[in-house]
């Protein structure tokens, strides 16, 4: 068999095996969303270099994988100790997913907020669906890109967050999606949703956690729906194991002066890629992306943020940074489309790229599509590698050469991570960059 | 405390500093000055440690201890401080978190206890008040956004947190107006003790009206061509470096 038939064959086997298991079978529209996206698998071409949007991404060493899914069987992991992957001093209301299914034992309960809605798609789904229908597959294209349609086909279980107009959560919520003695090529497919109604407030923790040596592959998909005013502040820090796949999809539709917070930091995973997709329906929307990436030996990391202005008066800011050592590489594709009619547009990308190794790659595409003549648009670029002159700098101060190096990575990753505005979270985040960087000297 | 002993030095293959002797006695102070370009803060650098400044020949003895054969952090270790003619910003690295780690990073290389946070916090502020500088500036990132006087306030504060044996002042003055300088100045004599050497290099005399040096050097084409005491920059001030130059020639 020809390479591109085996990687078909086990995509196409994942969909010939669909109906078996996936809950909500009886929902008509729930049917047709998962029809349409099959038809778009049988039909999509594999992601090949040859395609724009994967020309840097190596997919194929993710597609020469056969990946099937997850056993539905997580009786196991229900008695695991939360607690192991736990911020300290840090009160959230709590999704738990272990390899792709919800853990009930692990996750808030009762006692939520009037107006706060915290589920699971699979639960939800033998149940009181009539938001869901209104909400699911509107933001997420699912017949364009494969792994969306993937998804949307074999959409199974994941988080669902609804906030009712006018309500600001007094907690930040937390999605934990673990990943424990999984099976090589076993696949997880989280697929949420969160909607904001008009004036609603809230913070979201999204964190990937991973051990073992397994090579799973999370292909996780996000809606996220902010009506009029409402604001969302939303962190993702992605620690998967060093052999998994990870994909995270995330569309965000934004209405009328809606905000839009959203900040990743990406550590872990062997191939990692994270997309942004936003829209805005009408002005006043404001939409800040920001990244943080490492990637060492045997790892790729890949943002590509879609920003599309439809609308006048909406302001996009994104700004991506990267410290990559050992023979790590990324990519960055940002791409902003101004259209003529988005006048007032105010928008801003920026990438910058710390290189620690000569072998250590990043590719980098910045791309500003302006058609409305009265905007502020820039974008810019930089990959560079420590000044030797602040490492001097800080030697002749008595600081030993790594530690020197350390705290300049730090302090280029700190405009980054002081987006976050949850102390806890924060320091996590400078603690995890610390301990990546103490491993990426040892690995010299 | 300090030997150097026919020092030449150079950069990226051309020869910078070409012999150059000095004896420096504990707690004396030795003004270097010299036109632009003789090799002054090549030799600041020098015996600070910086990559690519290639000692090609001669010797330099601290404390009896070969230095330059340690790397710049030992240097400093051992007492070394540079205050650099153009001290670099250093995004996002707090300034205060930055001296806290210097001075731990010293203490620990000598057996000492580090300092915890009240007691660096109190030694900090009490220095910063010997510069007068504003404490708003410890909590921004080190010299990032500051004015040229700030930096070079900012240098003599981490002079008097690390109180060096042998503290090396490259153009400290340059830049400052008169109030700065004096200001300067006086942190700097605070700092003069029987166990301190310093190096002053200027420009101008006028930086040796505030502090007085014990001994006048004028540096041209990397060597040392005349010592005296004050008087010869008083000299210097009133007649130039071109008759010297011509000296040297
Ligand atoms: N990084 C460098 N590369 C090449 N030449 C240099 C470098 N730094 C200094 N020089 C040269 O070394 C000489 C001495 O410079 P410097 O030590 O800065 O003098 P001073 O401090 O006395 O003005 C000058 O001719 C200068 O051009
Ligand atoms: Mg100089």
């Amino acid at each position: 068999m020809m390479t591109a038939d085996l990687q078909r064959s086990w995509v196409e086997q994942l969909i010939s095996d669909a109906n078996a298991g996936l809950p909500g079978q009886d929902l008509a529209w729930l049917d047709s969303a998962r029809a349409d996206a099959r038809q778009a698998v049988a039909e999509l071409p594999l992601p090949n270099r040859k395609q724009e949007s994967w020309r840097y991404s190596a997919v194929e060493s993710l597609l020469k994988n056969s990946f099937r899914p997850a056993p539905d069987d997580v009786s196991e992991l229900q008695a695991l100790d939360l607690q192991n992957w736990l911020l300290p001093a840090y009160e959230a209301y709590r999704l738990v997913f272990a390899n792709g299914h919800f853990v009930p034992q692990l996750s808030s309960g009762a006692l939520l907020p009037a107006g706060v809605t915290l589920g699971n798609l699979r639960t939800a789904l033998a149940g009181d669906s009539e938001w869901l229908a209104r909400w699911f597959g509107q933001t997420a294209n699912h017949t364009e890109h494969l792994f969306t349609a993937l998804n949307t086909a074999l959409a199974n279980d994941g988080a669902l967050i609804h906030i009712a107009a006018g309500v600001e959560v007094d907690r930040p919520i937390e999605v934990v999606y673990l990943s424990l003695g999984q099976e090589t090529a076993a696949l997880v497919q989280p697929r949420n949703l969160v909607v904001l109604e008009a004036g609603a407030k809230a913070t979201l923790v999204e964190r990937f956690i991973g051990s073992g040596e397994a090579g799973y592959f999370n292909n996780n998909l996000t809606e996220i729906a902010l009506r009029d005013g409402a604001s969302l502040a939303h962190y993702r820090v992605q620690d998967e194991s060093r052999n998994a796949w990870h994909l995270s999809s995330l569309y965000l539709a934004q209405d009328r002066d809606s905000r839009y917070l959203g900040t990743t930091l990406a550590f872990g995973a062997g191939w990692a890629r994270t997309d942004y997709n936003t829209r805005f329906s009408d002005q006043g929307a404001a939409c800040e992306l920001n990244g943080l990436y490492t990637a060492g030996d045997r790892q790729v990391t890949d943002f590509h943020v879609n920003v599309q202005h439809s609308v006048p008066g909406c302001a996009s800011r994104e700004r991506f940074k990267g410290i990559l050592f050992g023979k790590g590489r990324a990519v960055f594709d940002g791409r902003i489309l101004v259209d003529k009619q988005a006048q007032h547009t105010d928008a801003h990308l920026t990438n910058d790229n710390l290189m620690l190794t000569r072998d250590a790659e990043v590719d980098t595409k910045p791309q500003l599509e302006i058609y409305a003549d009265d905007v502020k648009c820039s974008h810019g670029t930089t990959v560079g590698q420590l000044d030797p002159e602040q490492v001097f700098y800080l030697r002749s101060r008595g600081i030993a050469v790594d530690a020197a190096r350390k705290m300049l990575c730090l302090g280029f990753a700190g405009e980054i991570i002081d987006t976050v505005e949850l102390q806890p979270l924060r320091e996590y985040a400078a603690g995890r960059l610390a301990d990546t960087l103490n491993a990426a000297v040892v690995e010299e | 405390m300090l030997s150097i002993k026919n020092l030449q030095v150079a950069i990226e293959g051309k020869d910078i500093l070409r012999g150059l002797n000095l004896d420096i006695g504990a707690g004396e102070v030795h003004a270097i000055m010299g036109p632009n370009g003789s090799g002054k803060s090549t030799l600041s650098h020098a015996l600070a440690g910086r990559d690519g400044y290639q000692v090609t020949g001669g010797e330099v003895l601290f404390d009896g201890r070969d230095l330059l054969a340690l790397e710049p952090e030992q240097r400093a270790h051992l007492g070394v401080f540079l205050g650099m003619q153009y001290p670099v910003e250093l995004p996002g690295v707090n300034n205060m978190m930055f001296m806290r780690e210097s001075l731990n990073a010293i203490r620990r290389a000598r057996g000492e206890e580090e300092l915890d946070a009240v007691a660096f916090m109190t030694r900090v502020r009490d220095k910063a008040r010997l510069v007068d500088l504003d404490e708003k500036l410890l909590k921004r990132n080190v010299n990032a956004g500051f004015s040229g006087g700030e930096k070079k306030r900012n240098e003599i504060l981490q002079m008097a947190m690390l109180e060096p044996k042998l503290a090396i002042l490259d153009e400290t003055d340059s830049g400052l107006d008169i109030d700065a300088l004096r200001v300067i100045a006086g942190g700097v004599n605070a700092l003069r003790s029987p166990e301190r050497s310093i190096i002053l290099i200027t420009h101008y005399q006028r930086l040796l009206d505030y502090i007085e040096p014990d001994f006048v050097h004028v540096m041209v084409g990397g060597r040392i061509v005349r010592s005296g005491d004050k008087s010869l920059a008083l000299e210097l001030e009133e007649k130039g470096y071109g008759w010297i130059e011509e000296e040297a020639a």
